[in-house]
């Protein structure tokens, strides 16, 4: 529980609009894309830096929990309120401060909405690369967070290479600033160590990002397959012929209906899988390259090669790959995603093993990934009112997972740890290496009050966790 | 290459031959209280803060071995002493790369490059080790072996430990084992050095470059007096493209104006080994040279560039002005009207007798506490390579 005396001197800096601590209301910031859920004692609404620094000051004073929030939209738990306490809710942190094209450089505020920042540059030539399939809703500071990625990290890189310099408030509620739109400055790296940390070491409240150019020429292609092995194979044998996509999604069968039934983007009802390739740079190179990656795909099985004709058609592909979450709710009433990477040559024999363990469960998987850098993102579908089904979702995602580490790979790619994957991470680290991620938390938060209970195993067993959290009607998409 | 005094006076070093035996030789030094000198093969001894005398040496030069390697994964993990060009080599033979142009090349160990975040032209397409490791394992001094990432490239599982040790000098722990992702080898490529008379056209002709839709893998600017080192005239643009052999011959008739010089080949390949190793040539002709680095945005390159009366070479797409200054004092002066300017600059590398009481990085900033507090929780008592961050940690 919130003192009441905190709730007051919260109320009196940010006024009556500036936060939010009806239960009804609160109920809207107790989850995000997971499958967790924790309701807030109350939802602040900084508007400025020093809103900030005053709101992590007064959560200092009464030892409450802070935890940070963009939309929402994250899929590992890392914006819920585990120990409840205070959210501090980015929405109206929302400007972008600065568009610097001569230097390839944008400054923006937290809660800006990842498209937005290449929407504020269209027409220029530029954009910002990271493309996590929420970008309509999610925001920079959330990517910052979570390190978050996208269908064309594959060339360009996750949220970390891009980002240069960040404002970051500790919760004693210092202000540093770290990077810059220099490059190369002299010292440790915090804007690196500070990008991906989930929200457990410092608030951020500014961020400076590089704009790339957008290259001459796109072209989409979709690889359409009898079987997905055939579909894996061809990823394999595009990595060998030194082909270098900027973009190689997989989708199985099972999700091509689905996503076909909800986008009508003019994906194949029959086939077992497609490749969604794109291409990307100066114009002679790509042309070379689309025939390329039809040989490469032919060479492996795939029965037809098809090129987006047009910039619509090729929108169309990609509308119905970033929407693909939302038309599984079509389908099933809830759903669990993976989020494991195995190296590229794995898979095939990862896909096999996926469905091998779909029919130990009977449970329906699907797989939608981005293949070319081999980040899995299988599908459990489940029904909570179904006795069980729950019990063996988090069982089968499990064994998934801890066969993503046994491949050489890793238990998340780009959704962040967040207290859905916390207590795999000793699967995956010695705890030497947890102590030492354990000890840089403490050095910037010792009181544990930035995001408590993610990221770092908490000790307690997976079921315990999330059983209650998952329960009936938890999830709703 | 001329010894320093400083390297003589630490202790002959310890060549652990692995990870485990890396993190033991801390631990064991540690323990007894004895301050470190930490190195790979000491080739950029004379880059940053000198180390004080310490009490036990330790250098990775022998832990050499290649833990993993599968070509079609377009990833590799090596131990860290293991040097660049041997590393370069070995991807080589499947059309790879680690494209980081490292100065002192031939000699410089994946550690060593990393430890002080070393690049070179090519890192205008391709990033910096900040952005081609993906993992990393480092020995602490309780003799600990600590992961960071891991051998996938894609993977935000835990902190990012592996960036605070990139550009770290070997202040906080040892770099024991490098993980790299690899990039395909371009099927063509060609450079072309584009001469001009004056500062001014040779920026509004990067500018247009920067603009245009062929970009350039490496953007260099070379004033008059380092291009004249390498035997050119005028300030001179050196552009290196990629792709296939129709785009190198559109980039030809679009970048490449008629004075303008095309290198291929071997030709193409020594010009950017000169440019690479440039400061390396600078320290072995002026014993009493030194080398500033300047940070800055592109906007402000050409004032940075036409501030220096000295030889100079930028990284004209990146914002990194490398300038040599063949009597310190010089670089002293210049680099004091520089921070006047609020221009963030260092010495780089500076004669071994006067690097103990040059100020190397005048204005470090605030965060320079945060770091000492990272600094302090590694190493409370200041064993491990004492003064080698700039003389500042």
């Amino acid at each position: 529980m919130l003192p009441a005396k905190a709730k007051e001197k919260l109320a009196q800096l940010l006024g009556p609009r500036g936060y939010l601590d009806r239960p009804e209301d609160l109920i809207l910031y107790e989850y995000d894309g997971s499958v967790d859920k924790a309701r807030p004692d109350i939802v602040v609404f900084p508007r400025t830096t020093e809103d900030v620094v005053a709101i992590v000051r007064i959560a200092r004073e009464f030892g409450v929990p802070i935890v940070g929030r963009g939309a929402g939209t994250g899929l590992s738990g890392g914006s819920i309120a585990r120990a409840g306490g205070i959210t501090v809710a980015f929405s109206r942190m929302n400007r972008i401060l600065e568009i610097d094209l001569e230097n390839e450089r944008a400054v923006v505020q937290p809660g800006v909405v990842n498209l937005d920042v290449t929407l504020a540059v269209d027409g220029s030539g530029y954009f910002y690369a990271p493309d996590p399939s929420s970008q309509r809703a999610c925001t920079i500071g959330g990517n910052v967070s979570e390190n978050a990625g996208g269908p064309h990290t594959l060339a360009y890189g996750v949220t970390t290479n891009h980002v240069l310099g960040l404002e970051v408030v500790l919760p004693d509620g210092t202000v540093y600033t770290t990077g810059g739109k220099e490059l190369d400055l002299p010292g440790y790296d915090l804007t690196g160590l500070l990008t991906g940390s989930e929200g457990t070491m410092v608030l951020v409240t500014k961020v400076t990002v590089r704009l790339m150019r957008k290259p001459e020429l796109v072209k989409t292609i979709l690889a359409i397959y009898d079987s997905d092995d055939d579909a894996g194979r061809t990823v394999a044998e595009i990595t060998a012929r030194a082909i270098t996509p900027v973009a190689v999604e997989m989708l199985d069968g099972v999700m091509l209906k689905m996503v076909e039934q909800a986008t009508h983007a003019g994906y194949p009802l029959d086939a077992a899988a497609v490749l969604l390739i794109e291409l990307e740079g100066i114009r002679e190179v790509v042309e070379e390259q689309v025939e390329q990656i039809r040989e490469a795909a032919q060479s492996c099985g795939a029965r037809e090669v098809r090129l987006a004709k047009s910039a619509e058609e090729r929108e169309l592909l990609w509308k119905g790959r970033k929407n693909a979450f939302g038309a599984i709710g079509r389908v099933s009433p809830t759903y669990y995603v993976q989020d494991g990477v195995v190296p590229r040559t794995k898979i095939v024999p990862t896909l096999r093993f996926i469905g091998e363990v779909s029919k130990k469960y009977g449970l329906i998987i699907s797989n939608i990934f981005h293949a070319g850098d081999g980040n899995m993102h299988p599908i459990i579908l489940f029904d909570t009112r179904k006795a069980g089904d729950l019990e063996k979702t988090i069982a089968a995602g499990e064994e998934i997972l801890q066969y993503c580490i046994d491949a050489g790979g890793s238990i998340t790619g780009e959704h962040g740890v967040g207290m859905e994957k916390n207590e795999m991470m000793g699967h995956l680290f010695s705890a030497e290496t947890l102590d030492m991620m354990r000890r840089f938390k403490e050095l910037f938060d010792p009181d544990n009050r930035m995001n408590p209970g993610k990221v770092l195993p908490t000790g307690k067993g997976c079921l315990e966790i999330r059983q209650p959290a998952l329960g009936p009607g938890a999830a709703t998409y | 290459m001329e010894k320093s005094s400083q390297v003589t006076l630490q202790p002959s070093p310890v060549l652990p031959r692995n990870p485990q035996e890396l993190a033991d030789a801390l631990a064991a030094a540690a323990t007894r209280n004895r301050t470190i000198a930490l190195a790979g093969a000491s080739s950029k001894h004379l880059m940053a803060g000198p180390v004080e005398p310490a009490d036990v040496s330790l250098s990775t030069a022998a832990m050499t071995r290649v833990l993993q390697y599968e070509p079609r994964d377009l990833t590799i993990s090596v131990e860290a002493g293991m040097r660049y060009a041997d590393l370069d080599r070995l991807v080589a033979q499947n059309r790879q790369m680690i494209p980081l142009d490292p100065p002192f090349s031939e000699t410089a160990t994946v550690g060593g490059i990393l430890a002080s975040n070393t690049s070179g032209p090519r890192r205008r397409l391709y990033g910096t080790a900040r952005d081609l490791v993906i993992g990393m394992k480092f020995a602490t001094l309780e003799g600990k072996l600590v992961q960071s990432g891991g051998t996938v490239v894609k993977n935000v599982a835990g902190l990012d430990m592996g960036k605070i040790m990139i550009g770290s000098f070997g202040t906080l722990a040892a770099i024991a084992v490098v993980n790299f992702k690899l990039i395909p080898r371009p099927a063509a490529e060609a450079s072309f050095l584009l001469p001009f008379d004056g500062l001014d056209q040779a920026i509004a002709a990067r500018n247009r470059i920067l603009k245009g839709q062929t970009p350039p893998i490496a953007i260099d600017l070379l004033n008059p007096l380092s291009s004249a080192q390498l035997g050119y005239k005028g300030h001179l643009l050196a552009l290196r493209l990629a792709g296939n052999t129709v785009a190198i011959e559109r980039c030809r008739r679009e970048l490449a104006a008629r004075d303008a010089l095309v290198l291929e080949g071997k030709e193409e390949a020594r010009f950017w080994k000169q440019v690479q190793e440039y400061t390396p040539h600078f320290l072995e002709k002026f014993s009493q040279g030194a080398v500033v680095r300047a940070s800055c945005t592109l906007a402000q390159l050409k004032e940075v560039m036409s501030s220096f009366e000295t030889a100079a070479i930028a990284r004209a797409g990146s914002g990194i002005c490398y300038a040599y200054f063949t009597r310190a004092d010089a670089a002293v002066r210049w680099l004091t009207s520089a921070t006047g300017r609020d221009w963030k600059a260092i010495i780089e590398f500076a004669p071994d007798d006067q690097r103990d009481r040059l100020d190397l990085w005048p204005a470090p900033g605030a965060e320079l506490e945060m770091m000492k507090k990272i600094k302090q929780m590694f190493d409370p008592n200041g064993l491990l390579n004492r003064g080698r961050l700039f003389r500042h940690i």
